[in-house]
């Protein structure tokens, strides 16, 4: 999908739980904040922790000039199973 | 030295190939940018058809306007239940609404797109689903897209 979008010309980012899965897929742009699968963009209902990781990613876009780059970001959640 | 090439042999270990990345640059700063939001975590509107656990390649068309309680996940490939209490924590549209409403983002997409990751019909999405999605979000005039999935 992130590849469809960038071939019509749509620069992209993801976050992402699972940063080897992006990067076999050829993702051009990656966030990996340290969260479980199902809270990419933070614990629920932490509205800065959330905020704080969607600008992060974002300004991944300005900031990460070779594809296929992964930048880890420095946000960690444990979900209570 | 010659090399020692034995003709069709194989490792025994899977390899897989990474696909080389394909690149949109970015052109402009992020506080001139309509972003749009995409999801593999099986998100969409209550009113909208749920996806097919057992495997779907369809995508659902979010409305910028929706409200949280307005949109709900069908995924069983992933724990939903923080998802389930909290939409933003894989489809960040209020985190969304509140960068473009502080200037940090000109602004959100009128529409986003939802589908369901994991698996299914690998080529379908590859070569239909992705296609349809880039284009709506191309003809809506997106600057940028921030993904969720993986």
């Amino acid at each position: 999908m992130q590849r469809a979008i960038e071939s019509v010309g749509i620069p992209t980012v993801i976050i992402a739980a699972l940063p080897p899965v992006v990067r076999q897929a050829g993702t051009p742009r990656a966030a990996a904040p340290m969260v479980p699968m199902g809270a990419n963009a933070g614990a629920p209902h932490d509205v800065e922790m959330q905020t704080a990781i969607v600008k992060a990613s974002l300004e991944l876009l300005e900031t990460i000039e070779t594809p296929g780059k992964i930048v880890s970001l420095p946000f960690e959640y444990h979900a209570v199973i | 030295m010659s090399m020692t090439v034995v003709k069709g042999l194989q490792s025994e270990i899977f390899v897989p190939i990474t696909p080389k990345s394909v690149w949109a640059p970015v052109t402009k700063p992020l506080s001139e940018m309509t972003v749009a939001l995409a999801t593999a975590a099986g998100v969409h509107r209550v009113d909208q058809e749920r996806f097919n656990l057992a495997g779907d390649f369809t995508w659902r068309k979010i409305p910028n306007e929706s409200t949280e309680e307005e949109l709900m996940v069908t995924h069983g490939g992933y724990d939903n239940s923080d998802v389930n209490k909290d939409i933003n924590c894989m489809f960040p549209i209020t985190r969304l609404k509140e960068l473009a409403a502080e200037g940090f983002i000109k602004a959100c997409a009128p529409y986003h797109a939802g589908f369901m990751g994991g698996g299914g019909n690998i080529e379908k999405f590859t070569n239909e689903t992705g296609p349809q999605v880039a284009e709506m979000l191309k003809s809506e005039g997106v600057d940028a897209c921030l993904l969720t999935a993986g």
